[in-house]
């Protein structure tokens, strides 16, 4: 049953990707791939038996060790994979930050590159073209207005897409690993701007392994360890068990 | 996800426009680039086949600027959107967007090319001395029909380019081959009654080339009857080849 504060529910959800490469020919295409149905060969797990519910407004940290299933998770969300086994329900429209800038295009000028980014993250036009200075006075790059955008630094583009990326105003965001560019400066400033996503009535998704930005934006933590839930609910209890684990470890 | 929705024609326009600039940008020619590649393929076919074909065709010039702009228009289009799916693979693993905005945009440059080389073919018509008739107002129809040809084949390609990689190479040669069994520079005479003229008759691309020069050089209105018959033929694999699209995106970005 969906619950109508329901944003997302995850149930019994199982993804393995396939081990065959992609780079078939149509040689091995004829020979039989397609004809044994397309079945997997021997694919490996990325997620196992994923359950949960996260309602309007949450704001959830995804945290867990590289390969631990958080992109396949955030892309299983956005509609981009479908699952081998269980539900994902998923109710309002969706936009997945996965890399800042992507799409944005060097023989362009900044001004292009906004319009560009802000419609590939769903923004509409009126929006970037009434908001387009401040835009770029956030990202503090207004001398380089007319400027190509393969005159930038990479920090400078990260600067330039996240201040665009402000504007999306889709129900669900989920974002990965935004914050691994930039200066100080730059990651203070994308703070500020999630401290206002906490107030906000929208769904997010943080995948992330810096643990303070968790622990200071995300009201609830979902911690993967490879493909299995390992834990989910209220962000300080779930961090203090992944902390602990960690320095038990080590 | 609607591909109507505004805001996946906001990232089609933005797309298209972005192609236009980057185009504009490459070289100094630019934007004229486009234009003079078939003229110079008109010219080189002319300047070997005129003495010989001039006497059997009428405005032989006109008669192989019209198939050299269909053929172009045809293989540019499709031959661009076999990987775009591939040379995107950023946006199509991470983008929540309907992946046909992709092909569509990639599409779209040339749809724009092809109605302004059309509408130089109508402009030399006139020139040539062929007159303004009528039938010239059904110029339209034949952008329509080789829009939807192209559609379909675009989707149908950029999606199997997912998986099967060599498609890329297997297409150049069918487009090689494809530029022969097209009557671009011989008419339909040339090739008799034998298994050449139901190649032809087979061929989509040379029914829209017949019906072009039907009103361009003819001055008549082509057979309205044999062209509803290949626009539905056109549309109903627009349908499938869209439906097979579908199907395939949800694996999109696990295989590109």
């Amino acid at each position: 049953m969906f619950d109508s504060d329901c944003a997302i529910k995850i149930s019994g959800m199982s993804k393995a990707f396939s081990r065959a490469t992609s780079y078939r020919t149509l040689f091995r295409l004829l020979k039989g791939t397609l004809l044994r149905n397309g079945a997997p060969v021997g694919g490996f797990p990325a997620l196992h038996d994923i359950n949960i519910a996260i309602n309007r407004g949450d704001k959830i940290g995804l945290i867990g060790n590289n390969g631990a299933g958080k992109s396949s998770l955030l892309r299983l969300i956005a509609g981009l994979s479908l699952p081998n086994e269980g539900q994902i329900e998923v109710r309002g429209q969706v936009t997945l930050l996965a890399a800042l800038g992507m799409g944005m295009i060097d023989e362009l000028t900044l001004e292009e590159n906004v319009f560009l980014y802000g419609a590939i993250c769903g923004v509409d036009r009126a929006i970037i073209k009434s908001n387009l200075e401040e835009i770029i006075e956030w990202a503090e790059l207004q001398e380089f207005t007319t400027a190509k955008l393969k005159t930038l630094s990479t920090g400078m583009r990260a600067r330039l897409a996240f201040s665009t990326a402000r504007h999306i105003a889709a129900e669900i965001t989920l974002m990965d690993e935004v914050l691994t560019a930039g200066d100080r400066n730059f990651k203070e400033k994308c703070l500020d701007v999630f401290e206002g996503y906490k107030k906000s009535s929208r769904t997010f998704i943080f995948a992330s392994h810096d643990l303070d930005f968790v622990k200071n934006v995300c009201t609830k933590t979902l911690w993967l360890e490879r493909g299995r839930q390992r834990a989910f609910g209220d962000t300080e209890s779930v961090l203090t068990e992944f902390q602990s684990l960690g320095k038990a470890k080590s | 996800m609607r591909i109507a929705d505004h805001k996946y024609l906001n990232l089609w326009r933005e797309m298209t426009r972005a192609q236009f600039k980057l185009r504009d940008q490459s070289s100094f020619f630019g934007f004229l680039w486009s234009f003079l590649n078939p003229l110079i393929t008109v010219g080189l076919l002319f300047a070997l086949f005129s003495a010989q074909l001039s006497n059997q065709i009428r405005y032989y010039g006109l008669y192989l600027l019209i198939g050299i702009v269909n053929y172009t228009y045809f293989s540019n289009a499709t031959g661009a959107s076999v990987n775009v799916l591939q040379s995107m693979n950023a946006l199509t693993r991470n983008g929540v967007f309907p992946k046909e905005v992709l092909v569509l945009s990639s599409i779209t440059t040339h749809t724009i090319d092809f109605i302004i080389s059309t509408t130089l073919c109508v402009l030399i018509a006139l020139v040539s001395g062929v007159g303004l008739n009528a039938a010239m107002l059904a110029i339209p129809l034949i952008l329509i029909l080789q829009l939807t040809l192209v559609l379909w084949v675009s989707l149908l390609l950029s999606s199997f380019f997912v998986y099967v990689r060599d498609l890329m190479h297997i297409y150049n040669v069918f487009l090689r081959l494809l530029f022969f069994i097209t009557p671009i520079f011989y008419g339909l005479s040339f090739v008799g009654h034998g298994i050449g003229h139901f190649v032809l008759l087979a061929n989509p691309l040379a029914h829209s080339i017949m019906f072009a020069r039907t009103i361009l050089i003819d001055g008549k209105l082509f057979d309205v009857k044999d062209f509803f018959f290949m626009f539905a033929i056109n549309a109903t694999l627009l349908v499938g080849s869209y439906r097979i699209f579908k199907r395939l995106e949800p694996t999109f970005a696990e295989n590109v």
